[in-house]
């Protein structure tokens, strides 16, 4: 019994040591494995912020630049789907499930709620009221499809010829829609005669809800918008009152455009807001801070001042158009700004800036010809 | 072969001993060598991050410069034209500093954060125009960016425009 004594203890003592290198190689894998688990973690987040950051530097540069198109390949980015949003006049982006976002309270961003594609389109507009205002960034993707129906054949050919480069085609009736391998459907209804009351378009019967949506220009000159989504088998329209179009018209209105490319109602008004705040800002720049009080400054002040100078026989026209026709531009800016205020807290107000606007465009017209314009 | 005269115990306390000072260096030379590594990735951390400061600085020079560049406050325009590229109307320009200094904090921070935006008019003139300046207060580096612009004064030519020559300074802080 003696002689075995050692033997044993050996014996214990030699498992003891291999489960002991089995715990310990386990915490060391375990450790490796979680630096691992961690590091790919960290790389994701890096990676979604840098596509975020990427993205804004492009959406800069692309928003400043007026009447440009910009077709950006995004093959690396056609894994992830962006979401676009807009809360209180503040747009935000990102990847959909990382915490990589971006927010901007300036640009005007109009695009889809959610995004996937190979290839992402920016175009900027220029949005003026009369005046310049802002440029409004439309972004869409090769993916998104957009179909035209009805309306004139003015408004066809000019979006057609504007978006060429873009998923779009023009369709006489909705049932030529064949839109299988499309990641998300915007219908665009030129007259309101093919969306409101009807049913959605077989082809499009089995998409997701949410990947189907329409834009219907009503009014006596499709200047109102009702934002409609697909719902089962029925179009829910997303308004409660018809959105107006708060511009002057005319070729590639921006306003009409991003009505076209914007999510839904709410978020189309919520970036237009942004460009009624610029508005405020841009009419005190023409005609001085003051110029809700009528006191002039500003451009339309040097103008006055120079007009002034030169003896009140001298230009009589000018500064009747500044400040001594019945219409004149002092007057017309200081409703602009003040209707501009106004309309960030109440929307109906808004609907005021296009007579407004229009006033000054006339009478910058009417400078045109022998004195100094205005803008 | 020469026994050891130490008693049985004695001889398993050395030998304990030596093992123990054994683990104690090798914990020491483990130790020694993590030490190094952390602070070799510390080091390598510090050097990209500074790097990347100074590439989203530079970044954020261009990005600036862009928005001054086309900015509706500035740009010069022609009725319902397109506007003028590089081109800065004088009459906005000599009163916009009243206004960018009236939204600075609620408007125009977003669009240029940390900054000094300046004209500068370099022919006829020398005249210079600040149009926006917000010091960072610990700021530990600044990115000048500088563009050619005309600069068109309407009132100034005796009924025709006068183009002077000069440039827009842009200077980032970080």
């Amino acid at each position: 019994m003696k002689i075995n004594k050692p033997n044993q203890r050996g014996q214990i003592q030699l498992t003891f040591s291999w489960i002991y290198i089995a715990i310990a190689g386990a915490v060391i894998l375990l450790f490796f494995f979680s630096i691992v688990v961690k590091q790919k973690q960290v790389s994701e987040e890096r990676l979604s912020v840098e596509v975020v950051r990427i993205m804004e530097s492009i959406l800069t540069g692309a928003g400043v630049s007026e009447s440009t198109k910009n077709f950006i390949d995004a093959s690396g980015l056609a894994d992830y789907t962006l979401y676009f949003d807009c809360i209180d006049s503040v747009s935000e982006f990102g990847i959909q499930g990382r915490p990589a976002r971006a927010q901007n309270a300036i640009d005007p961003l109009f695009a889809p709620k959610t995004m996937q594609g190979r290839q992402i389109i920016a175009w900027s507009l220029p949005y003026k009221l009369p005046f310049k205002v802002i440029d409004f960034l439309l972004i869409t993707s090769s993916s998104n499809k957009y179909y035209l129906t009805g309306g004139d054949g003015v408004f066809v050919n000019e979006f057609l010829n504007a978006t060429e480069g873009f998923n779009r085609e023009y369709v006489t009736d909705l049932s030529e829609i064949d839109a299988d391998s499309e990641f998300d459907v915007r219908i665009v209804d030129a007259d309101g005669t093919h969306i409101p009351g009807k049913k959605v378009p077989g082809s499009l019967q089995d998409f997701d809800d949410l990947k189907v949506s329409a834009v219907v220009f009503t009014g006596s000159n499709q200047n109102t918008i009702d934002f409609y989504q697909k719902e089962g088998l029925e179009w829910k329209k997303l308004n409660k009152n018809p959105v107006r179009i708060i511009s002057l018209g005319g070729e590639r209105d921006a306003a009409k455009y991003a009505a076209i490319f914007a999510g839904d109602d709410k978020t189309y008004q919520c970036n237009m807001q942004k460009a009624f705040r610029r508005l405020e800002i841009l009419s005190e720049v023409y005609g001085g801070s003051g110029i809700a009080e009528l006191q002039v400054g500003g451009k339309l002040g040097e103008l006055q001042e120079y007009y002034l100078s030169q003896g009140l026989s001298a230009h009589p026209d000018c500064l009747g158009n500044i400040q001594n026709y019945p219409d004149h531009l002092t007057e017309s800016l200081a409703a602009l700004k003040s209707r501009a205020a106004a309309c960030q807290l109440e929307e109906e107000i808004c609907l005021d800036l296009i007579s407004t606007a229009g006033k000054i465009q006339d009478l910058n017209n009417n400078l045109r010809l022998n004195c100094i314009r205005l803008y | 072969m020469k026994r050891s005269t130490l008693p049985y115990g004695l001889r398993r306390n050395r030998k304990a001993q030596i093992q123990m000072s054994e683990t104690i260096a090798v914990l020491f030379i483990f130790f020694v060598l993590i030490f190094f590594g952390i602070i070799f990735y510390y080091k390598y951390q510090q050097v990209s991050f500074q790097e990347k400061q100074e590439e989203l600085l530079g970044t954020r020079a261009i990005e600036t410069t862009l928005k001054t560049l086309f900015l509706p406050e500035l740009i010069c325009s022609k009725g319902e034209a397109e506007s003028e590229d590089n081109c800065v109307d004088m009459l906005k320009l000599r009163s916009l500093n009243e206004t960018i200094k009236q939204y600075l904090d609620d408007y125009y921070f977003e669009i240029f954060s940390y900054a000094r935006i300046y004209v500068q008019e370099v022919y006829p003139g020398n005249s210079t125009f600040i149009l926006y300046d917000k010091q960072k207060p610990d700021a530990t580096r600044e990115e000048p960016t500088f563009f050619v612009v005309t600069l068109r004064d309407e009132i100034a030519g005796k009924g025709q425009e006068l183009h002077k020559f000069g440039y827009l300074a842009v200077v980032v802080y970080s």
